[in-house]
Formats: C-alpha cells, structure tokens, sequence
C-alpha cells in the first residue's frame, strides 16, 4: 500500500496538526521568552551597587555614585562605570528616598512630555537632543554648562537649566520653559542621571564619539 | 559561525542564540518546521494506510 498515490496537502487533518503545532509551540516560546526577559530587565538592589554586581537597569541608589562610561572592546560599544561614591545635590539618599525621587522624575517625564521632542531609551522625537544618555553628555561636565548657569556642580546645572530653559540657549531648536519646579527638576536630574547608568547595549552609539563631533549633545544636528 | 557573547547575560540561551541579526529567528523556525516533516510523513502513511479523514466540525 505504500506506493498509493495520496495528497497529503489537501487533508485537513495535516493543516490542523501542523496549526496546533505552530501555534502551541510559538505560545510556550513566546511564554518562555517574556518571563526571561522579565529577569533580565529586572532592576537591580542597592547590595548589587555595594558589592559591585552589574545589572543591566542598576538600584535607584546609583545616583550616589559617579557615573562614567568606558569602550568595551571584547563588546564594541561603550559601557557606563558605576565608580566611587558621590554626593547627589549634596547628599546621599537612602534606598527608599532614590526610589521615591526617580517615580517622581518617571511622572514629571510624562507629565512634560518629554518625547514629544527627546528620544529616551529609543523612545520619543528626534527634534532635541537624546537623553538616554545626557547625564554623560561632556558639555555638562567640562564645565560649559555649569559656567552657562554659574553652579557648582552637574546636577545643579541641569536642574536650573531644566528651570529656565529660554534663559541658556544651548541649542539652535531652544527648548520651551515647561513651568518646571525645583522638585521637580531635582527629580528629573535623578531620572536622567539613573537613565544614564542603564546599559543599553551601546545606545546610542557610541555617544561620547557623537557628542565629540557634533560639538554639544548626543544626537544629530 | 559562533562568536563569543559580548552581552551582560551570557548564561542565557536565547544570548547563545542570538548571534546576528537573523540567528535566533531562523533557529526558532527551524525548530518549528522541523518536526512539521514528521506530521507530513505520518498524515501520509496513515492517508495510504486508507484510513478515513476524520471528520471535523470544520
């Protein structure tokens, strides 16, 4: 019987085994891959800083570090360094504070919306800078900007420009006074600069190269 | 072909996996498809065997 001549393609049963097949398989794959991934983005604790395990998405806490960067080699994009202790507008906040000082950061994003020009984590408008990583951004540390603003210190800088945008143009797009206040503002340094320690794998490429050659900010003109 | 992993998580197969841009999707077709021979063959063998079509509702 085994030369009968047969059409497999037209019975049903095939196509029904082979959908039951692809579908139930895709679910569990796709049940697999999110809960996975739901470790790996997962953020991690204040012990991890302390005892220097890196995670992709660091504690809240990690605003009491210095923050920096290095090109990895063996990874070929650069990475944030999570270096020595530093304090944050002149403190060091504990675990719950950092926690409670970054939703309200999250909240005023939103509120602001802040994508609706800046691109976050790939998220957003490509019309102002990108401010996955603006924490790192040298026009911020090489003393232009705490100059601009006469403050001492990074985060002081960004929260009074973040204040008073129409009052430093840095950019030839000027950013619009969004009626920020200094809670507010503090909060959104502490989202920035936590935004910065995350690892995105290189993203946005290499952004010192970037920030170097377009001469103020990591994106493109 | 392999290349070592320059992500944060090595230890995960769906890192092993992912080589290049098409690695991963193309492994997880394979596995999909593969075992679609094997339906194939035995709707085929059961079909020349003259067993009737089941009759579904649909």
């Amino acid at each position: 019987m085994s030369g009968k001549k047969v059409s497999v393609w037209t019975s049903i049963t095939f196509w029904r085994r082979s959908a039951a097949w692809v579908t139930g398989t895709a679910t569990v794959l796709l049940m697999w891959l999110t809960f996975n991934t739901m470790g790996q983005i997962a953020m991690g604790s204040d012990e991890d800083l302390q005892n220097g395990v890196t995670k992709r998405i660091p504690a809240p806490t990690v605003i009491n570090y210095k923050i920096d960067y290095k090109m990895d080699e063996k990874r070929g994009h650069e990475v944030p360094v999570i270096g020595e202790k530093q304090p944050f507008f002149g403190k060091e906040w504990s675990a719950e504070e950092a926690a409670e000082l970054l939703r309200h950061g999250k909240l005023t994003q939103q509120a602001k919306n802040c994508m609706n020009c800046h691109t976050l984590l790939g998220n957003g408008a490509y019309y102002a800078p990108d401010l996955t990583k603006a924490w790192l951004d040298p026009k911020w540390n090489d003393g232009t900007m705490t100059g601009i603003t006469g403050k001492d210190t990074v985060e002081e800088a960004m929260a009074e420009f973040l204040m008073h945008p129409s009052q430093y143009p840095t950019h030839e797009r000027m950013m619009p006074d969004l009626g920020i206040t200094r809670e507010e503002a503090v909060a959104l340094v502490a989202f920035l600069k936590h935004m910065s320690a995350i690892d995105t794998n290189g993203f946005p490429r290499n952004f010192s190269q970037s920030a170097k050659r377009l001469e103020g900010g990591t994106h493109a003109r | 072909m392999f290349e070592a992993c320059t992500d944060l998580a090595c230890d995960n197969i769906f890192a092993l996996l992912n080589q290049g841009p098409l690695t991963l999707t193309i492994f997880l077709h394979t596995v999909i498809i593969i075992p679609m021979f094997f339906i194939y063959f035995q709707e085929k063998k059961r079909l020349q065997e003259g067993k009737e079509e089941p009759q579904g509702e649909w």
